[in-house]
Parts: structure tokens; sequence; C-alpha cells
């Protein structure tokens, strides 16, 4: 994406997956839509990350990096 | 359930419930591909598909052992199976795997299960972190699963030409690792 669209917070927050809701996260000030990948069904992932969220730091600690995201659009750039 | 054997996990510092979560997610998950494994046998065939019914055996029965060496451990820390089949299939912790539409694309079937068995990795390892010198039991567990997971993703991995795995075929009994879990 040449010229993602600015994300808040607040409108992150907005979309955490549930009641139908799309779920977006943000990884390094890039925020992906992950509503159809399996392993966010509910905007939930492995019951221990939410939608909604920057989970920049989650990330870290994860058993995996950055690049299972590609398999999310990314649908803008955190801003504050 | 094991009413001692849950508060000592939760004193260590353990989310308890969280962890139940994810148990069940993953014995969701080998059962999922169990069944794949299951249906492998009897579609790989032809002179590539035969060479690998073996080996796609002994993961199928292993991972068949994962889930039921996890069953027990889910009791006895005070979580249960939900009620019915199809829900539990569908809160598996990796996408259910699924024959790639051209029933002889061998290659197909093999990315599938290194895919499967590569998400299988990540959610023990991350089991392992949670419970590393809390909950020794399942940190045993999770631990021993892991380890025969490694050698599954290895094996395909080999098959798929993305290098050596390392090891030989089991000689004898199959999970060696998660074998005590299933005295």
């Amino acid at each position: 994406m040449k010229n993602p669209l600015p994300v808040t917070r607040s409108e992150l927050a907005e979309c955490n997956g549930r009641n139908g809701k799309s779920a977006w996260v943000a990884v390094d000030g890039i925020v992906y839509d992950v509503t159809k990948l399996f392993l966010w069904k509910k905007g939930r992932h492995w019951a221990m990350h939410d939608a909604g969220g920057d989970l920049t730091e989650d990330l870290q600690s994860a058993p995996h990096g950055a690049d299972l995201l590609k398999r999310a659009e990314i649908v803008g750039r955190l801003v504050d | 359930m094991a009413k001692v054997a849950r508060e000592v996990v939760e004193k260590a510092g353990v989310n308890v419930d969280q962890l139940l979560e994810l148990l069940v997610m993953n014995a969701s998950a080998e059962l999922t591909t169990y069944y794949y494994y299951t249906i492998l046998r009897v579609n790989l065939i032809g002179l590539e598909g035969e060479g690998l019914k073996e080996i796609a055996e002994t993961a199928r029965i292993e991972d068949r052992n994962h889930f039921e060496a996890l069953v027990p451990r889910i009791y006895e820390l005070g979580g249960k199976l939900p009620e019915c089949m199809k829900d539990f299939h569908d809160l598996s912790a990796c996408p259910p795997a699924r024959l790639p539409g051209n029933p002889s694309d061998v290659k197909g079937m093999l990315t599938v299960l290194v895919e499967a068995e590569r998400c299988a990795v990540r959610g023990y390892t991350e089991i392992c972190n949670l419970t590393a010198g809390k909950d020794h039991r399942t940190y045993d567990l999770a631990l021993g699963i892991l380890n025969e997971e490694i050698e599954h993703e290895s094996w395909f991995s080999e098959f798929l030409g993305e290098g050596p795995s390392g090891h030989f075929m089991r000689r004898g009994e199959t999970s060696p690792f998660v074998g005590k879990f299933l005295k």
C-alpha cells in the first residue's frame, strides 16, 4: 500500500472483531485487518491476544514473527 | 479435577483458564490433523504417494496420541471438552488441514501437512513458555509433544526439498517423547 490511511488508536480499538465488527491489529505502526484469518476468529488469537490494539510488544514474545501478518491485508498506519 | 494440582499452578502465576483454553484448542488441532492423516492414507497413492505412506502413518498415530495425552491434563486442571464434535473442531488452534483439489498433488498434500505441523510447533512453544518453571506437569507434556511435532515438521519439510531432517524414521514404538503419558 503506497499511501496507507491514518488510523487512530480509538478507531483501532473499535475494530475488536466482536459483534460482527472487523478485527484489526497494529504492529510496528502498521494496521492489519485480520478478520478473515482463521487464527483470529472473533477477534481473539490463541486465547491470549485481542484485536483492536497495538500488539507490537506482544509479538516480541510470540513464537512467530511479523512475517505471518503478510497473510493479512494492510488497512493503514497507526497515528496518535 | 485435581484441586491442589490446579491451586499450585494458579499460585505459581499461571492463568489456568487461559491455559485450559489453549490446551483444548491444541487438542482439537491434534484430532483434526489425525483426521487429515487418515484421509491421506487413502489418497497417498502411486509411486510418489506410496513412499510417504509409512511416515504419514507414524505421524497420524502420534497426533492421535497427543490428543489422548492432552485430555487428562485438561480435566485435571478443571477444564472440559466441548459437548459436540463440531464445536470442538471449530475452535482448533490451527486451520484444519484440507486435501488439495487435485488428488494426485502429493506436494500439495505435504505442504498442507507442513503448515499444520508448523502451527503445532508454535502452539506448544507458547504453552511451554507459559508453563516453564510454573506448571511442571503441563510443561513436561507440552515439551514431549513439541519434540514430536518438530520431528514431524522436519520429516515433511525434507520431502518438500527444504533440506535434510537429520532424523531417521521411528523404529519400533511411536511417540518416544509422549509415550509415558499414555501408559
